[in-house]
């Protein structure tokens, strides 16, 4: 099996400011203004063709960053990501236009994405009979519900073809119904050999899923391997979180925050 | 100069992906209203009324313009207008307003702005078609001069083109240039010769105001649509002038586009 997406120390640096004119001091002058926060660091990891990889992990500790930096929405600092082929963010959000109807955000999108008007024309039945939105595929996105958009999202993406698929989060705001028929979906991607990589707060999904996990902690990659041996540390993790008083919770965020603020770790 | 390239080679590729997305693009502006696409038209025909009213009628005291009509003067100008204020204010919010939607596409980010000008050129046409038509069963029938129309719009499309790579960079980064740009435009109208009439101002004057390069657009429609002359040939050096506007904003707006393109998102 060959290497379909190679991520190498990749690292991605955010800088806060207080205030907005040490934003633009930053723009125009060669000093560096404003405080740096590292959303990830030094992340390498490496996925083969038919890979579903999950990535766990508390909030804000760069699960989709990572995504988006894999999607290639969002430029790295530095590192580099390889992918074979092109690959598709699927979130919640997942760009559509609220005041276009469902099958005009269909041909828009897939436009944008380099189909032709005959492709479109094939593509489209299956988009929508995947989506079950019936009669509200002539109504505006913005009077969809957001399980709706979700599933507009998800469908049209899935049937663009891509050769890499990042979902975020994107499943949890469908019914059960639907989730299957998502994993149905990727389960039929798996079988030909595209690489997944999954993003949810569910482990139940996670478990039925991936087979491999990464745990993502303050940016960095705590743990990463098969799925039934990071699952059951990350549960451990949680119920230790769980467990902890709001002091100890507050002293545990303010080490995360310290430690992606400084430009060099040692840990 | 190298970006200068990359970006014209991005609009001659993308060609047909900014013609198609400039449709969803004034489907989408419209679909809100009970009469959709007609808000294009209505909305100047309101303004050229009101204007006419106020500075024909009131100011002027329905007096001429060296035996043109105020009301025939005024919409030969008046037509480029409609086309170059709502191009250029939303062409400055192309890319901040629609970045998180397609980031990640097949095609580069220096089209947003194309195709959002675009989409302002299919009413503009139309606008031109009418204004035509009025001016022609009112005393200014279609003349010779009416081939330089096509050459005039090609040059405000490029003119809109540099002028937007510039400000939607700008704006993408510093917001408040959007702010600066649309107060730019609230005054602009009465900074050309659309309204009223410029020739009684000092001559040193008058040579301030061609300095911007709207003033020859608005200008040399009028000549074409009232049939008053080849404006690009009796004052050759204004021509000049206004392409070498063109190719210098270009510039600095291909080159400030192709520096930032990488990092818009981070900005947001």
């Amino acid at each position: 099996m060959s290497k379909s997406v190679i991520v190498k120390n990749v690292t991605k640096k955010y800088k806060l400011y207080n205030k907005t004119s040490e934003k633009l001091l930053d723009i125009l002058l060669p000093k560096s203004y404003g405080e740096d926060f590292y959303a990830l660091r030094n992340i390498s990891f490496e996925a083969e063709e038919g890979d579903i990889i999950g990535f766990v992990g508390v909030n804000g500790s760069g699960k989709s960053t990572l995504s988006n930096v894999i999607a290639g929405v969002v430029p790295q600092t530095g590192g580099t990501v390889d992918i074979k082929g092109n690959a598709s963010l699927i979130a919640v959000s997942a760009g559509l236009n609220n005041q276009l109807t469902g099958r005009e955000n269909i041909e828009l999108k897939c436009l944008m994405l380099g189909f032709s008007k005959k492709e479109i024309r094939g593509l489209e039945p299956d988009i929508i009979e995947f989506a079950e939105l019936d009669k509200f595929i002539d109504q505006p996105v913005k009077s969809y519900s957001s399980g709706m958009k979700s599933r507009l999202g998800f469908s049209i993406s899935v049937h663009t073809d891509p050769d890499v698929l990042i979902i975020d989060e994107a499943l949890s705001v469908g019914d059960k119904a639907f989730a299957e028929k998502c994993l149905d979906k990727m389960n039929e991607f798996k079988a030909r050999g595209k690489t997944m990589f999954f993003i949810s707060h569910s482990i139940g999904q996670m478990k039925q899923f991936c087979e491999k996990a990464i745990w993502l902690e303050f940016g960095q990659v705590r743990m990463s391997g098969d799925i039934k041996e990071v699952i059951p540390e990350y549960e451990k993790f949680l119920n230790e979180y769980k467990a902890m008083t709001n002091e100890e919770k507050k002293n545990f965020r303010e080490k995360a925050m310290q430690q992606q603020s400084e430009s060099t770790v040692t840990s | 100069m190298s970006s200068m390239f990359k970006v014209i080679k991005e609009q001659i590729e993308s060609f047909y992906l900014i013609r198609r997305l400039s449709l969803y693009e004034l489907k989408s502006t419209n679909n809100n209203n009970y009469l959709g696409m007609m808000w294009e038209l209505l909305n100047p025909g309101i303004q050229i009324a009101i204007y006419w009213f106020v500075f024909g009628y009131g100011i002027r005291e329905g007096r001429d313009i060296d035996g043109v009509p105020f009301f025939q003067w005024m919409l030969a100008g008046i037509v480029v207008w409609f086309f170059i204020n709502p191009s250029i204010s939303q062409g400055s919010k192309s890319i901040y307003t629609r970045i998180r939607m397609i980031s990640k596409m097949s095609f580069p980010m220096s089209v947003i702005p194309t195709y959002v000008i675009f989409s302002k050129l299919y009413p503009h046409m139309v606008l031109v078609v009418i204004s035509t038509a009025i001016l022609h069963f009112t005393g200014y029938p279609i003349s010779i001069y009416f081939i330089q129309i096509p050459y005039f719009l090609f040059g405000t499309i490029a003119l809109l083109l540099a002028i937007s790579l510039i400000t939607s960079t700008l704006s993408t980064i510093v917001r408040d240039v959007q702010q600066i740009v649309q107060a730019i435009l609230r005054i602009m109208i009465y900074l050309l010769p659309i309204l009223w009439v410029t020739f009684s101002l000092p001559e040193w004057v008058q040579s301030v105001m061609k300095v911007n390069p709207l003033f020859y657009l608005v200008e040399g429609y009028r000549h074409a649509l009232l049939g008053q002359g080849w404006y690009i040939i009796s004052d050759p050096y204004y021509t000049l002038y206004f392409w070498l506007i063109v190719f210098i904003l270009f510039w600095i707006g291909s080159a400030l586009h192709v520096k930032f393109r990488k990092h818009f998102i981070d900005f947001l």
